[in-house]
């Protein structure tokens, strides 16, 4: 028992040591220049990471502005996307029949590619106020939703329908009525394909609202600052934003990760 | 009276009903903007008029009409999103295998495979440009890239799910590796793989998009902000909306159409059912 | 499955009371970050601006000086100034400077929509392409007519030198003879399609341009004064020339109005001077013919935008045949996209390129090492247009 508990640690230090030390080792040769030799470039186009840290030491507060407002809009979106995601599946559930063509219809919007989709919904925005805050903010909002609200759909209905061999039988021996077994059976089976679709959808939602605020009429946000210094060349700067970005998806991906851990020991 | 039943029963149907449901608002809602918009076509444009600039024989540029240029660029689009498609399905292949492989590559590449889908990719275009040195070339790379997480992911989970009693068999068996995974691992990964694949297909065409609105040239994301910019017609914006988005659908099918003519397993649950 | 409802009913009403706390959130707070270092010299006028009195006519010389700045002012204070940024911004932001109003604009999208419906009631736009778009009534057009009037860049004295002809300074100094006779055949080029303006146009649509033909031709009649027309509205003769002193304004401007997050880049810029960013020794050696067999022939030029007019000049000297008579084998790539003509240059991807001196500044303060080698446009196209 001992022996197994000790090989379970061990296993948990490995699998955080490891990824570290191929980390450490990747930016050690990052700041040396031998990545620069690997991959052929100079460091301009690949600046030092110091100077990536000391550039976003300098403009902390810009950043942070910025940080903020990419990080609203993207988990704006991404609860609002999900929530409309799961009551679709709900609907699709109740409804089997017309549910899942409107299922197959919903997912069919994940294949209109992001940079069609962004002006077309700005455009379709401007009448919502006469501050252009407000209405980039929806726009970005909208955009992340419609990109989130397609993977919960699609893996929540999955959740709400694929139940356990002979659990429905169960339900109906106990002659559990219909709300019964959906709030007993279905809404609890679902939780982990929630958790399926958000592992897809939170870096899926932060990627999206970068790229909204490409097009978005007020100028903010992290995505348009990475777009903005790579087109007057300022790639250290573009780094710094991209180094940022990198570091909202981790965070909001550990949080879910956090939140994933708790809810599903729950039920164990 | 049954055949009818039977129709209005059937999924296509059912489909069809969804399509008019949303035709019917959309219309609505353009000639809605028809009347307060100046240039209604801008932002929400009658379908009719987006089936009229796909069959009208009109030359937009030089030589071609909207429906030959958003093929002649499609075309382009979607040759080097299959061209990518294919490395991202190789590498996240190869990738997963390593992974089940060696517990030790999977620990140091899982949470770098994670990583990949956190970058802004776009971002890093004008890098991996820099790199490869020719901007077709980087198309490719990038939609590699942002098409062969699902791929990995999927397949991993694949070997990760092939029953303990299989594997315990095989052991007694005295197999080897290499008939370990050509026996047991990669058949049962396999609906795995293709779930990866149907997932990653729509995903390589709107990357593709993505990366074409870099740099100028041919494909349908330079024509789709060549539109967007230029004095072009506003009908070839949402020519290319509507195009991207079927072959998006399509490719999924697609894809599942060729699972079901390789895979064994997948013509039997036709047939059981 | 001892799992009840009441987890998740928990999970949902958090969400929920986050998703109304980020709401307030959002409308909330309201700081801009377009607002920039400039912002700290709002009221110190310009000593470029200052200088401006001439006043050169162009169409709507009705409307007085003074009515401009209130347009301006009134635009500014409600917010709806628009302008593309990403580099497109300095002239615009010099201007707002000018007359003691904050650097704040509106993102514009690259049609004229915003300006049509309202939402931005002061919008960007080059003479030979936007405001083209928002006066006529051909295809894109908005047709608004003589419904619209100006306010030219140049006149306000705020002009910023736009499309040039740059390479890198390593390229340059490799291949002398094939930089010279790229120059001479591209100048041919430029001076052909000033002449008759509307066979470049037609040129250019069959070279597979973006938009239609007529404003094609529009184009193509406007870039013409551009090109032949400086900055105090003299006529130019020498095609590709670098007027020192509009060269000068552009740099200084810069200096004062881009504004760089990265202190190492920032310092350069202030550093810089004319001789780190253009050469005329090149221009002057190929007008004057005197350049031998190009040492590199196949050569490739990114544009700064999509193929039109706006760059005929290229077009015709391939069509024509000028780039052969010199020996050079010329491919035009477009622009338009997130890989910059300077990075694309820069990284070698491309040899030559158009860009607007004020991005090839920031960029050589970033770090690059490019050359400007004649300067096609000899003034502004830049102009905000408005509703009478």
């Amino acid at each position: 028992m001992a022996a197994k508990v000790n090989k379970k640690r061990r296993s948990a230090v490995q699998s955080v040591v490891c990824p570290l030390i191929f980390g450490i080792a990747l930016i050690a040769a990052w700041q040396t220049g031998l990545l620069h030799i690997v991959l052929n470039t100079d460091e301009y186009v690949l600046p030092y990471p110091t100077r990536i840290i000391t550039i976003i030491g300098e403009n902390s507060d810009k950043i942070m502005t910025n940080v903020w407002a990419s990080v609203q809009v993207a988990v704006l979106g991404l609860i609002f996307g999900s929530l409309l995601g799961y009551l679709i599946a709900i609907f699709a559930t109740v409804f089997p029949k017309y549910g899942s063509g409107g299922l197959t219809i919903v997912s069919a919007f994940n294949a209109i590619p992001i940079v069609a989709l962004a002006p077309v919904i700005i455009n379709w925005t401007k009448d919502v106020s006469s501050e252009a805050e407000v209405r980039s903010a929806v726009a970005k909002v909208i955009v992340v939703t419609v990109v989130s609200m397609a993977s919960m759909s699609v893996n929540a209905y999955r959740g709400l329908t694929e139940l356990p061999p002979f659990s429905d039988d169960l339900m109906k021996t106990y002659a559990a009525g219909r709300l019964t077994e959906f709030v007993k059976l279905r809404l609890p089976n679902s939780v982990p394909y929630i958790f399926t679709a958000l592992r897809v959808s939170v870096p899926g939602s932060v990627i999206s609202a970068l790229v909204s605020e490409y097009f978005a009429e007020y100028i903010t946000g992290v995505g348009r600052q990475i777009r903005e210094n790579i087109l007057i060349a300022q790639y250290s700067t573009a780094w710094a934003y991209i180094v940022t970005a990198c570091i909202i998806g981790i965070v909001m991906y550990a949080v879910l990760m956090v939140i994933e851990a708790i809810v599903l020991k729950k039920r164990r | 009276m049954k055949a009818i039943r039977k129709i209005v029963n059937s999924k296509a149907f059912v489909t069809l009903v969804w399509i008019a449901v949303i035709i019917i608002i959309w219309e609505i809602c353009a000639a809605r903007v028809a009347e307060v918009k100046r240039t209604p076509e801008n932002v929400l444009p009658h379908l009719s008029g987006v089936i009229d600039s796909l069959t009208s024989d009109r030359k937009i540029n030089g030589s071609q009409t909207a429906l030959g240029m958003v093929l002649e660029n499609a075309g382009a689009t979607l040759s080097r999103a299959a061209v990518g498609y294919v490395i991202g399905i190789a590498a996240g292949f190869i990738l997963a295998l390593l992974m089940s492989l060696s517990g030790i590559i999977e620990k140091i590449a899982f949470p770098y495979l994670m990583l990949i889908q956190l970058i802004p990719i776009l971002g890093m275009a004008p890098i991996i440009n820099a790199i490869t040195g020719d901007i077709a070339v980087s198309r490719i790379v990038i939609a590699a890239i942002l098409t062969f997480y699902p791929v990995a992911a999927n397949t991993l989970a694949g070997f990760k799910a092939v029953r303990r009693e299989a594997h315990e068999l095989m052991y007694s068996y005295a197999a080897n590796k290499l008939q370990l995974y050509t026996k047991t691992m990669i058949p049962a990964c396999i609906p795995y793989f293709f779930t990866g694949l149907k997932i990653s297909a729509p995903m390589a065409i709107t990357a593709s998009i993505l990366v074409d609105t870099l740099q100028g040239g041919i494909g349908l994301g330079c024509l789709l902000s060549q539109s967007l910019k230029g004095a072009m017609t506003r009908y070839v914006f949402w020519d290319i909306v509507f195009f991207s988005a079927v072959i998006g659908i399509l490719s999924f099918y697609i894809m599942g159409l060729i699972e079901t003519l390789l895979c064994p397993y997948k013509r039997l649950e036709k047939k059981g059912r | 499955m001892k799992f009840s409802g009441k987890t998740l009913a928990a999970v949902i009403a958090a969400a929920m009371i986050v998703s109304t706390f980020s709401a307030c959130g959002s409308s909330g707070s309201g700081s801009s970050t377009t607002t920039t270092a400039a912002q700290a010299e709002t009221t110190t006028t310009t000593a470029a601006a200052a200088e401006s009195t001439e006043f050169v006519t162009t169409e709507g010389a009705e409307t007085a000086a003074a009515s401009d700045g209130d347009r301006i002012i009134a635009a500014a204070q409600a917010g709806k100034v628009g302008n593309w940024g990403l580099g497109n911004e300095y002239e615009i932001l010099a201007l707002l400077t000018k007359y003691g109003q904050e650097n704040r604009f509106l993102s514009q999208a690259f049609d004229m929509d915003g300006f049509d419906d309202d939402s931005i009631t002061l919008a960007s736009a080059m003479t030979y392409n936007e405001l083209g778009l928002v006066q006529n009534s051909y295809e894109g057009g908005y047709g608004y007519g003589d419904s619209v009037g100006i306010i030219d860049m140049n006149n306000e004295g705020v002009a910023m030198l736009e499309d040039n002809l740059f390479c890198t300074k390593a390229f340059a100094e490799a291949n002398p003879n094939t930089v010279k006779a790229f120059i001479s055949a591209s100048m041919k080029g430029w001076k052909y399609a000033c002449e008759n303006p509307e066979e470049a146009a037609q040129i250019v649509f069959e070279a597979g341009s973006s938009v239609s033909s007529d404003h094609q031709a529009y184009m193509a009649s406007e870039v013409k004064k551009l090109v032949e027309t400086d900055t105090n509205g003299s006529t130019v003769t020498d095609y590709g020339k670098m007027d020192e002193a509009a060269m000068q304004q552009t740099l200084d401007l810069a200096k004062q109005y881009i504004s760089l997050d990265d202190s190492t880049a920032a310092e350069k810029l202030q550093a810089l001077t004319l001789d780190d960013i253009r050469s005329t020794a090149y221009w002057t050696d190929a007008i004057a013919g005197s350049f031998d067999a190009p040492e590199k022939t196949d050569v490739s030029i990114q544009l700064k935008w999509l193929p039109q007019a706006q760059f005929m000049g290229y077009f015709v000297a391939k069509a024509k045949g000028y780039y052969d008579e010199v020996g050079l084998n010329v491919t035009i790539v477009s622009g338009g996209g997130d890989i910059g003509e300077t990075t694309a240059v820069n990284n070698g991807t491309v040899d030559f390129g158009v860009t607007w001196v004020s991005n090839l500044i920031s960029a050589n303060a970033g770090g690059m090492d490019l050359l400007e080698i004649a300067q096609v446009y000899q003034r502004s196209g830049l102009v905000l247009v408005y509703k009478k």
